[in-house]
């Protein structure tokens, strides 16, 4: 690649500028309709309003945009070029490979003493475990997506199978978190199998509307049939997990002892939410071993070769049929667990919590941070939900800067921000690694 | 590169967590983005005149009130957040949220770290969950369905009344209690169904209602998709009259339906423009080019209602707080306010309102 | 009698405005393999650029309906499709060549950037516009039922025919229409053939978005109210459509969307309305089920 571009030729000022005027060119078309004309409610009906200022403002800063960021992307390629030349007899320093699993160990090492560090903190510690909610239903979707190949736009549908069914289960029949814990996760893969089943001879973007259509039908369900999941209004008052039988709470249940009481230490309402906060990052640590287990053993490494071409599967004998639907099961089962958790850290639950764009998210979390990337996901999820908390202080602004961030991280890095993927079997020298993967497979 | 984005996002969250200690926090959530964002305008225009004239006059107990606004989009989940960051910001006191569905749960948040908080959503689940620092500055839907549905059923009696709501937690709770007590007066209803807000073609409900003879409509909902009925059922020729909630005293109504907003009547609490002490306020809003319509006197008066707790409590503790805005009575512009046990507004009252000619008042 | 077919009627009214959006879909996805999330927020700019333009032509006095809403339409159509061209040279042609869910993520955060945008810019209120065109014609009266049918549905259903006939034309028969579909079938070769397949699919952006453009129209002029949430809902249904009649074919997409139109338009007429998205969705899957490609989509060939 690199090659081809060394013999580039300069960019002279007037090519810049008519870029740059280009560009504005195209800014002012844009911007005529939405920003130099608007309507405002003049008492009954509606007036125009122009605000070209604003407009040329708008040109303005976007010709200005331009030229800066145009020199800067050539600069930036020409010091690339150079470092290229510079290294091509180098050899690499450490492995990226290397570097993400430092990075995973410091991640791991900061997550753990968070809480410590800010156990004052209500919004700190409440943040974090939103993140750790989105990095386990990232990793639970990477399974489907990232590893299988099989594109789910429906993904919140288990979400929602999970949280539901540990919601009624604790308000009706009195369960605990613990006890419902199986169960959750199992109903939510029986539905990810109820999904795969009709949907198996589906390819790429057909089977993506059908998983959205199912996300769709499960919310549109839980909104309507209020016998059962009590329509709109939601579920309240879910019970809290306890710890042990500890619970957090000001006043202990007759008879009972709670966390604060159990340990003699004064009652502060932040126990429970870090003791939330660790067991969602053991939820989801557990999610992580599991995965990357599972990556290793034989039906990991089907769900791969699916993902790489179907058509030699089949020819390899293997029975696609299964592999698919344990993909789905096994996904569905992992955003089952965390559906649950968020019922029981909410406390409250409605299906306006299941729509589309919480799918849409998911999802992007798993493609931003590089299909199936581990420390990616977490990368991701940790953008995506601090994005829009940071951007509270610019009220209005935030979700625009949540789109426009979305674009620009996915036009920067096409293939994910830790895309770098290990291959799971390397073709080396001699054959070295095969042979020794033979050697670990049949030991 | 990612030790970098840490890095970042710890002193991000340091910067976030500082909290402000020279003034007094008071705050208001509710949807300032999202499909609602005309809702929060109201509460934000409201609650930022009244602190103006609160800090005015002196501020509460010396000291000089800040507000902090909370964007919760009407969704549970960033309402839990917006709860949180007013947690860590030391707020005092909370006006919101706005929909019941953020409302309920961001109270729990409040609940746990001794936040007073006064809220005009409707729900009754809101109040019922026996939090001691939740009070209400509205009716309940229970008791506005009442209203509509007694309305009804005497005033149309004979007609054919079908029920209609959005499915949302709000419209559907309103419909629910609308049919019921027009059931109660032994007028049931026709026809009961949903419909999806957010939608624009409501044409096959409204040749629905045509074909079975509907005259008047009850509804549990937002604005908007009244006006489009209102809109298509004209265009099949029918003549509706809808009944609707306290969300149809957006004026946005009477733009979208045209003239046939004549047709629409709604329950809300006595007009705060109407009652004599506020006559002042009202033309301070009018003044400022906002039509003190909707919630903008409500959140006026939850602010108002906060200095007169501090005041009489001498206190900004939560106890002190709680015990005083619970036993006291205050005056407010949209009336005097006490509560009972649960937290309710005592006698909140609900009248029944016609629009007409861009302007709602009283229905006959 | 009467009852259903006035009910047909308002199916085939909403079948051909998804049928309009939907034709944006297919186009897009025929040219370049990837769903448009953006597309349904593209018809909400439009419908927000109608309303200007309509509220324009109200403060100059313009009586004229065919005048407005040529004058309209021609408006939409140019910011639009500049909208279109800029979407997608922003946020996909710089994925071109990248897998195939990036386009995918990118047009799901342009979907929440427009969206945004137009909250910012217009306001988050509802706009209303009066009605354009009033009244209608009694198509069959009987005693307890009288079928209308307003000259808004009328011309919906009439722009929608022409507009079908028009881009079926333009693909089938002009010289575009063979670029356009070489670039479908293989872009590598189109491109060794000296056929500039950057234009040309951004000319594809630009003809979706126009039609999108057109149905944004019709929406404002028979609906009267838009707000900036809109294209989401619209979106979906029509990216349904596409899928429904077959991804990429050009009258499998205006099929697809009548045929959702009539079935929403007849399950909420006799079943329950609160229901009719399931029963959407449903009658999709046993579709796909039937026929994986859509109803007259191409069974795609593996070659190994």
């Amino acid at each position: 690649m690199s090659t081809v571009v060394f013999a580039r030729h300069q960019v002279t000022a007037t090519e810049r500028f008519r870029d740059a005027g280009w560009v504005a060119f195209v800014a002012l078309i844009l911007g005529i309709p939405l920003i130099g004309l608007t309507t405002v409610d003049g008492g009954g009906a509606l007036e125009v309003e122009t605000r070209f200022g604003v407009l040329a403002i708008f040109v303005v800063v976007s010709f200005v945009g331009r030229l800066g960021l145009r020199w800067l992307i050539d600069t930036m390629g020409a010091r690339k070029l150079e470092r290229l030349r510079d290294d091509s007899n180098k050899s690499a320093g450490i492995s990226p490979v290397k570097v993400v699993n430092i990075l995973g160990w410091i991640a791991l090492g900061a997550s753990i003493a968070l809480p410590i560090m800010y156990s004052d903190n209500r919004y700190v510690v409440d943040t974090a475990t939103t993140v750790l909610i989105y990095v386990m239903l990232g990793w639970g979707l990477n399974v489907v997506v990232g590893l299988a190949g099989l594109l789910d736009l429906g993904y919140v549908a288990f979400y929602a199978v999970g949280a539901y069914s540990y919601a009624l289960l604790s308000t009706q029949y009195g369960w605990g978190f613990w006890e419902a814990l199986p169960v959750s996760g199992g109903l939510a893969a029986t539905f990810g199998i109820l999904l795969g089943y009709p949907i198996l001879r589906l390819r790429g973007d057909y089977l993506a509307i059908v998983t959205l259509g199912f996300g769709e039908i499960i919310r549109i369900i839980l909104v309507n049939w209020t016998e059962f999941s009590n329509g709109p209004n939601g579920i309240s008052s879910i019970p809290r997990p306890s710890l042990f039988g500890l619970d957090f709470t000001r006043s202990p249940a007759e008879g009972e002892q709670t966390f604060a009481s159990f340990f003699g230490i004064e009652y502060s309402p932040m126990h429970r939410l870090i003791f939330l906060y660790y067991l969602i990052l053991v939820l989801a640590l557990l999610t992580h071993a599991f995965v990357s287990r599972l990556r290793k053993l034989p039906i990991g490494r089907a769900w791969e070769a699916l993902r790489e071409d179907e058509i030699a599967c089949q020819a390899m004998g293997m029975n696609t049929t299964n592999i698919k639907l344990s993909a789905f099961a096994i996904g569905a089962m992992l955003g089952g667990f965390a559906g649950m958790f968020f019922a029981a850290r909410q406390g409250f639950i409605s299906p306006e919590s299941f729509t589309f764009t919480e799918s849409a998210i998911i999802l992007a979390i798993v493609v931003l941070g590089g299909m199936g990337s581990q420390m990616g996901v977490v990368l991701a999820a940790t953008l995506l939900v601090l994005i829009p908390e940071f951007g509270r202080n610019f009220s209005e602004y935030r979700m625009l800067l949540f789109g426009a961030a979305m674009v620009l991280i996915m036009v920067w890095k096409p293939s994910g921000l830790l895309s770098h993927r290990e291959p799971t079997l390397r073709l080396s020298r001699g054959g070295a690694a095969i042979n020794d993967a033979v050697k670990e497979a049949a030991q | 590169m990612k030790k970098t984005l840490l890095a970042t996002a710890c002193i991000a969250f340091g910067a976030l967590s500082t909290p402000a200690l020279a003034d007094l926090t008071v705050a208001i959530a509710g949807p300032m983005s999202g499909q609602y964002a005309s809702a929060g305008d109201q509460i934000r225009k409201g609650a930022e005149m009244a602190i103006a004239d609160i800090n005015a006059r002196g501020g509460v107990l010396g000291e000089k009130l800040k507000l902090e606004i909370g964007d919760d989009a009407c969704d549970p989940k960033q309402a839990v957040s917006v709860a949180n960051t007013m947690v860590n910001r030391n707020i005092v006191f909370m006006h919101g949220h706005w929909c019941s569905s953020s409302t309920i749960p961001a109270s729990d948040v409040y609940n746990e770290s001794d936040i007073l908080m006064a809220t005009v959503s409707t729900n009754p689940q809101v109040t019922e969950r026996g939090l001691k620092n939740v009070f209400r500055i509205m009716g309940r839907d229970d008791q506005q369905g009442l209203v509509a549905g007694d309305y009804l059923a005497t005033k149309f009696k004979g007609k054919k009344i079908a029920v209609l709501d959005d499915k949302s937690a709000y419209g559907k709770g309103l419909a629910d209690e609308i049919a019921k007590a027009m059931t109660a007066k032994g007028a049931k209803p026709v026809m009961r169904e949903s419909i999806t807000a957010g939608e624009k073609d409501y044409s096959g409900i409204v040749t629905k209602l045509k074909q079975a003879g509907v005259e008047v409509l009850a509804y549990g909902g937002y604005h908007t998709e009244v006006a489009l009925i209102l809109r298509q059922a004209q265009q099949i020729g029918l003549q509706l009259t809808v009944m609707g909630g306290d969300t149809m005293t957006n004026s946005e109504l009477v733009t979208a339906a045209g003239a046939a907003s004549d047709n629409v009547m709604f329950t809300f609490s006595p007009d705060p423009r109407k009652n004599p002490t506020a006559a002042p306020i009202v033309e301070k809003f009018r003044a400022a080019k906002i039509e003190p319509e909707g919630y903008v006197m409500y959140a006026y008066a939850a602010m108002q209602l906060f200095e007169q707790t501090a005041n009489q409590a001498k206190s900004t503790k939560y106890s002190a707080l709680e015990k005083t805005m619970r036993n006291g009575t205050f005056k407010t512009v949209i009336g005097d306010l006490s509560f009972d046990a649960k937290g309710d507004q005592k006698a909140p009252g609900f009248v029944v309102y016609q629009w007409k000619d861009g302007k709602y008042d009283y229905a006959k | 009698m009467a009852y259903a077919l006035q009910q047909l009627i308002n199916g085939l009214t909403l079948g051909s405005m998804y049928g309009l959006i939907a034709i944006g879909y297919t186009m897009v996805y025929g040219i370049i393999g990837m769903i448009n999330f953006a597309h349904g927020d593209i018809f909400m700019v439009s419908a927000f650029i109608a309303v200007t333009a309509f509220t324009l032509l109200a403060a100059a006095d313009v009586s004229s309906i065919p005048l407005a809403l040529t004058f309209v339409l021609i408006v939409s159509i140019f910011f639009t499709s500049a909208y279109g061209w800029a979407v997608e040279r922003i946020a996909y042609r710089p994925l071109r060549g990248s897998t195939r869910l990036a386009p995918l993520i990118s047009a799901i955060g342009m979907s929440i950037f427009l969206q945004n945008t137009v909250q910012l810019t217009q306001g988050a209120r509802v706009k209303p516009i009066p009605p354009v065109i009033e009244g209608g014609f009694e198509v069959w009266s009987t005693p307890d039922f009288t079928v209308q049918v307003g000259w808004s549905q009328l011309l919906i259903i009439v722009i929608t025919v022409i507009m079908m006939f028009a881009f079926t034309w333009l693909i089938t028969q002009t010289p575009f229409g063979r670029q356009q579909r070489s670039c479908e079938q293989d872009r590598t070769m189109a491109s060794l053939l000296g056929i500039n397949v950057d234009r040309t699919i951004s000319f594809t952006f630009m003809l979706g978005a126009s039609l999108a453009a057109v149905a944004g129209v019709m929406v404002t002029v028979y609906y009267g109210v838009i707000d900036f949430y809109i294209g989401f809902l619209a979106g979906i249904k029509a990216f349904t459509a596409a899928v429904l009649g077959g991804i990429g074919s050009l009258p499998g997409a205006m099929l697809g969307g009548l045929l959702i139109g009539l079935i929403e338009s007849f399950w909420s007429a006799y079943l329950w309305a609160e229901y009719k998205d399931v029963a959407t969705f449903a009658i999709l899957c046993l579709v796909l089920m039937l026929r994986p490609s859509g109803l007259l989509g191409r069974p795609e060939v593996e070659k190994v």
